[in-house]
This record gives C-alpha cells, structure tokens and sequence, in this order.
C-alpha cells in the first residue's frame, strides 16, 4: 500500500496534482514510520523456522528407537525440552528482539509436548489424548505473558480447540461437555484484550479477531448433547453475539477484512436461517426446557441483550439493523414454533427476505457494492432453496427466479449511475 | 514487570515443565521396582498415535467376567482381582467397584455390561505398546504366524501391578520380545 503511494508520488508531482514538498513530506513520513516497526519478516520466519522443528523433533522422537536403552531414551526426552528452556531463558535474560521471544516459545512449547509424548511412549502409558494435550496448553500457558508471544496465544487458541473437540465429538458415545475449554480460553483474553488496546490496527490483532469467532464456533457443537434441536438456538444466539460485537464502532470502523466477528455473524446467521426455512426442520420430536442446551442457550441470550443494551447506552446504535434484533425474534419463535411447522416456515422465510433487504439497504447507504450484492444474494439463496420445495408451481417459482435477477441488475445499475454522478459533481 | 521477575517466574514455570514428566517416570519406575509381575495372554495390532509414533494394540484374552448383578456402567472405573492361573497367565478371581483391601489388583474400565451372557466386559489401561514405526505392523504379522504354527495363543504381556496401577513392561511371542521376535 505504501510503496504503492510512494511509486505514485513522481507522477502526481509532474501532473501538479501536489508540490514537490508535500512529496518529500510524505516519503519521510513512510520511511521513519518503516525504521520504527521491527522487521516482521524476521519474526515470521524466525517463528515458521521454530515451529518445524518443532514438529520435526517430535516426529523423530516418534520412531520410537529400539536400539537406545530406557535410561538413554529418557535422557532425549528431556533434552529438547532444556535446550528450549536455556533459549527462552537466554531471551529474557538478554532482553532480546521480539523474533528471539516468538521463535525461541514457539521452539519450548513443542518441546514441552515432545518431552511428555516420549515419556508416555517408553513406559507405554496408554494415551488418553485429551489429557495429554490439557497438560501440554497448561504448562504452556504461562509463557504467553513471559514473553509476551501472539505466536504462543495462536497455537493456545488451536490447542484449546483441539482439545474440547477431541472431548466432545472424538467419541460419540461418551456424554463429555468441554467445560475446561472456557476456563482455557478465559487465559488468554487478557493476552487479546492488551492487543486490541494497544495495536488494535495490527495485522496480528485482526488474525485474532478472525481465529476466537472460530474457535468458539467449532466449539459449541461439544456442547450440544442429548436436544441436538436447541443446538440450532444455540448457533444462532452464538452468530448474533458476534454480529452485534462486530457492530460495536471499536470494531465497526476497521476494515471489514479485519472484522472476523462480523463477517463470522452475518454469514453463520444467514446459513443457519437458511437451512430452517425447510419446513420439514420445523417437525421436532420434543422440547425440554431444562437440559443443558437451554441453559447454554439463555446465557448467549443473556450475552446479546447486554452488548445491545450497551450500545443503546453509548448511544452506539443510530440506524435499525435487523441483524442485530434477530435473536429476539428467533428465540420467540423457538419457542412457540417449534411442532408448528407451518408458522416457522413462513415466518423465518420472510426474516432471510428482511434480512437480505436489510442488506442491500445498508449497502446502499454506505456505497458499497460488496454489501449490496452480499444482500442481494442472500435473496437468491432464498429463492434458490425454495426451488426445491416441490410444492410450489413453476410458474411462481420462475417469476421469482426473474425478479430476483432483474433486482441484481437494476440495483447495481442504480447504484453505479449514482455513484458516476457523485463523481462528476466533485470534479464541478 | 522487570527482567529479574519475569526470569524467576520463567524459572519456576521451566521447573514445573521438568517435574511434570519425571514425575510420570518416577511413578512408572517405583512400579517396575516394587510391583508384582504377571502374565497377561494378547493379540496385537498395529494402530499410531499422532504424537506418540507407532503401537500395537493389545486386545487381551481377559476381557470379560461372570458377575450375578447389574451395577455396572459404561465407562465406569472398576477394580479386577488377578490370580495367576495353572499355566502362570493372569486371570481375575474377582471385581470390585471399590478397590479391595488385599491381594492383588488392577484398575480397569467397562465396555459394557451384557444382560444376555451376565459378564461385564472391560478394557485394561495397559493396552498400548509402542515399538519402532517399521516393527508394529510386523509385531502384528509375526503374532498371527506364531498363532498358525505352534500351539494355543503363545502371545502375552509382561505387566508389573502394584496397588491396582500397572506398567506393561515388554509383549513376548513363544518367550521371545516381541522387537527381537520381529528381528527374526
């Protein structure tokens, strides 16, 4: 981006468009800005290089080698994990560059788990997998704000995630909940919470607010367990509280590349939508108000009502957005809905058409032609679903198929020729 | 934070990384040491674990036991006797869902408990025996071939028990380790 403006500065200065000056001006500014920031090359491969070998020591110690004795063995299974300790210990002591933190980490936590691994593998200690890896995050947790590592909260997040999911869907028969995982992830929200303060415009800050919306959404699943009907609430609480985080202006007023939590909510809560607006979703054997689902589910509830009730306060909330109220409405019709197929259908078919409306409306609003078309294929997602419900005559359904192209046509175009005219009122 | 006090913290937390495996080597060896050792009869197979490289899967002959009533649930943690029978293999004279005050036992879990034939049966949690990666498919091999020429099942576990936990130590074929075998 910035050498992109830097190679464009001769022209603007030959075309009179800025003085020679403000071009110096601006190429001084980026090149002190390029000086302060550490070389982030460095880091990355400093932690890709760490990271391999890592891995790379675990494999080697997985031949599990016959020829060594027990005690020669044992002596290999603590000696990566000191060398990694003495690295570690040599980047604080030293106070050394920020790739000598993240690599020498990235290099101690694999150790950590090779060490345990190998020792489990010479007295042959049956491995219960999710008790291994709980062990391997906990005695790693720690160096996360030793060294201050995003690289060390990265593998935690995946970690934990692997964890609840070995816990919870590995085995189908066993009645587990994951409930270690939100004391897990609780370790590391303070670690997220500095770098949202701090660097919030970060590249490292938004693979964060990419990589907790889905943790937690691969995780909720583990906590769905005998009512897999209020699973779908769950979801859709789950999709709605990050929507409206997303829609917090601390997050809103980034880039939406950067704004997981958004993007995360607006697609999970459209899919979701989607696949209930089959009628047969709506046929439910039973539903059991106290189980584990329902408390999960009134806590999401909970969760959305505050961050709503929050951003009224802060006077945040200036425009309806549907998306954000979406929870109220479904948890309603949850309630009521469920065993009358008919009701449901209709109503969640005319919230995805609102929802869809919504969207091109917002798109408008903002000029953006992303938006816009997001919402307009929304709609035809609708429509293309209810092309399989047989039902229907073709004559509606081909009517529908029509509108809903000429719509993509005719708004785009609007907003073009809108756009064009902005244009040249600007050039008057 | 100073320097000094993040390395003292690092410090104890390398100590605490130290601890936690040698403890687990500590707990094995007093096994090995003081443990009684028995002879429990096996079948190999040859699955691996991710982390762990290569093992082979020891379905043992003593897996089921005769009980009269119906407390037992899946996945229960259950207490299992064993007596060494004429031959000198392991068998289970009795279980428990509370670990028995004398003799000796070991710790087991339960598959599931069958109405029809009244045994419960059980998965010990010794069953993995890990081996060089290029040996446990062949440990599989050579167990169904030493199956084929000589008498009865000659494959069994060596296992050290000491207060209901247990250390598999090595697997033999016709008195052989199973590495050595596999060598052959």
């Amino acid at each position: 981006m910035n050498s992109r403006l830097l190679k464009e500065l001769p022209d603007l200065v030959n075309n009179d468009v800025i003085s020679q000056e403000v071009a110096t001006n601006i190429e001084t500014y980026y090149q002190s800005q390029d000086s302060n920031s550490p070389n982030r090359l460095f880091v990355v491969f400093g932690v890709l290089g760490s990271l391999l070998v890592g891995l790379g020591i675990i494999l080697i110690l997985a031949h599990n080698w016959d020829n060594f004795s027990r005690s020669i063995k044992t002596l290999f299974a603590f000696l990566p994990l000191i060398i990694g300790q003495l690295s570690v210990a040599f980047s604080i002591l030293k106070k050394k560059s920020k790739t000598w933190n993240e690599a020498s980490g990235t290099f101690l936590f694999f150790t950590v788990g090779s060490s345990i691994a190998l020792v489990s593998q010479i007295y042959n200690i049956p491995g219960n997998l999710s008790t291994y890896v709980l062990t391997w995050i906990l005695l790693c947790a720690p160096l996360i704000y030793l060294l201050k590592s995003n690289m060390l909260a990265i593998l935690h997040l995946v970690f934990i995630t692997f964890y609840a999911c070995e816990i919870g869907y590995s085995n189908y028969y066993s009645n587990e909940t994951p409930w270690m995982y939100l004391a897990l992830i609780a370790i590391v929200v303070p670690h997220y919470l500095q770098l949202l303060k701090y660097s919030r415009n970060d590249n490292i800050t938004s693979i964060f607010n990419w990589l907790y919306p889905l943790s937690l959404t691969i995780v909720l699943g583990t906590f769905v367990k005998d009512y897999s009907e209020l699973g779908f609430l769950m979801y859709i609480l789950l999709f709605s509280v990050f929507y409206n985080l997303g829609k917090i202006p601390f997050f809103d007023s980034q880039k939406l590349r950067k704004n997981g939590y958004l993007i995360f909510g607006s697609l999970g809560i459209v899919v979701l939508m989607l696949a209930m607006s089959f009628d047969s979703f709506w046929y439910v054997e039973q539903l059991v108000f106290f189980a584990q689902e329902s408390y999960v589910s009134l806590v999401l509830f909970i969760v959305n009502v505050l961050i709503l009730g929050f951003a009224y306060y802060k006077k945040w909330i200036k425009s309806f957005n549907l998306f954000q109220y979406v929870f109220i409405l479904f948890s309603l019709l949850y309630l009521g809905g469920l065993n009358q197929p008919v009701v449901g259908t209709i109503i969640v078919n005319i919230l995805i058409l609102a929802l869809g409306i919504t969207t091109v409306k917002i798109g408008a609003d903002k000029f953006h032609f992303g938006i816009l078309n997001y919402g307009l294929f929304i709609i035809t997602a609708l429509v293309v679903c209810r092309f399989f419900d047989t039902n229907m005559s073709f004559v509606i359904r081909g009517l529908l198929f029509v509108g809903v192209g000429l719509s993509f046509f005719l708004t785009n175009y609007i907003m073009l020729k809108k756009q064009k005219s902005k244009v040249e009122a600007l050039k008057q | 934070m100073k320097t000094k006090h993040i390395f003292i913290l690092f410090i104890i937390l390398a100590i605490v990384q130290l601890c936690i495996p040698a403890q687990m080597i500590n707990h094995r060896e007093s096994i090995l040491k003081e443990g009684k050792v028995f002879k429990f009869k096996t079948e190999p197979v040859d699955p691996s674990d991710p982390f762990k490289g290569k093992y082979i899967y020891l379905n043992y002959e003593l897996r089921s036991f005769k009980v009269d009533n119906v407390v037992w649930k899946p996945s229960q943690d259950i207490y299992i006797s064993i007596i060494n029978d004429s031959l000198g293999f392991a068998k289970a004279s009795a279980i428990h869902e509370e670990a028995p005050k004398n003799g000796d036992f070991v710790m087991a879990k339960v598959d599931r408990y069958s109405s029809a034939k009244e045994v419960v049966r059980f998965t010990f949690p010794f069953n993995e025996f890990y081996m060089e990666e290029s040996k446990a498919y062949d440990a599989e091999v050579a167990h169904r071939n030493a199956q084929r020429d000589s008498l009865p099942n000659s494959t069994y576990a060596l296992v050290y028990i000491k207060e209901g936990e247990a250390v598999l130590s090595n697997v033999f074929i016709n008195d052989i380790p199973i590495a050595e075998f596999v060598e052959k």
